[in-house]
């Protein structure tokens, strides 16, 4: 039961990271969407099949794919931002600060 | 419960086709192809719970590293190309 109402909740995490795809009017919006619900999303997934599941061969796989997930998700996501950045442009808002304005990029 | 989850994978699935289809710039069709990979590797271990073995749970490691090498050379394309 707690399984499930785990994978629910990171299935839910995941439709709301599609939604706010869909939905948001900029590229950093959309990064931004998708990179942080998506990550909790599936570690909760992964962490429910992980109760539900009981083989030690499965727990290490789920393990290892939460472990990747965490490691790799923010770097892609700054890779990503900093390619839209720079080849897109960025037209800043008014309330809005641009760290990266007078950053050394290489 | 667990059919509810793999509704709204595929509707999580869809709302990233769409933008995988209509993105203006190819940033926003990698942040599609990123959120599919997400969602269908969450629908193999969703199924691995349905059916009770984890024989397909390697594919989702697999699948991680993939999505991520693939997102760090897109991103590395579009920086050099610069548009």
């Amino acid at each position: 039961m707690v399984a499930e109402l785990l994978v629910l909740a990171g299935a839910l995490l995941t439709c709301l990271a599609g939604i706010g795809v869909v939905r948001f009017d900029d590229v950093f919006a959309r990064l931004h969407a998708l990179s942080k619900a998506t990550t909790l999303g599936f570690l909760l997934v992964l962490l429910g099949a992980a109760i539900a599941l009981s083989d030690p061969n499965d727990i290490t796989s789920l393990v290892l794919a939460a472990a990747l997930q965490l490691l790799t998700s923010p770097v892609g996501t700054g890779l990503l931002g900093r390619a839209a950045y720079r080849a897109e442009g960025y037209r800043p808002r008014v309330d809005t600060v641009d760290q990266l304005a007078d950053a050394d990029l290489d | 419960m667990i059919g509810a989850s793999l509704v709204l994978l595929a509707a999580a699935a869809m709302c990233f086709l769409y933008r995988l289809v209509r993105g203006p710039t190819l940033v926003d069709r990698m942040i599609a192809v990123d959120g599919l990979l997400v969602a269908g590797a969450s629908a193999i271990v969703v199924d691995a719970i349905r059916t009770g073995s984890g024989a397909f749970l390697p594919v989702v490691v697999v699948v991680t590293l993939v999505g991520f090498v693939s997102t760090a050379v897109v991103a590395r394309f579009i920086e050099g190309r610069g548009a």
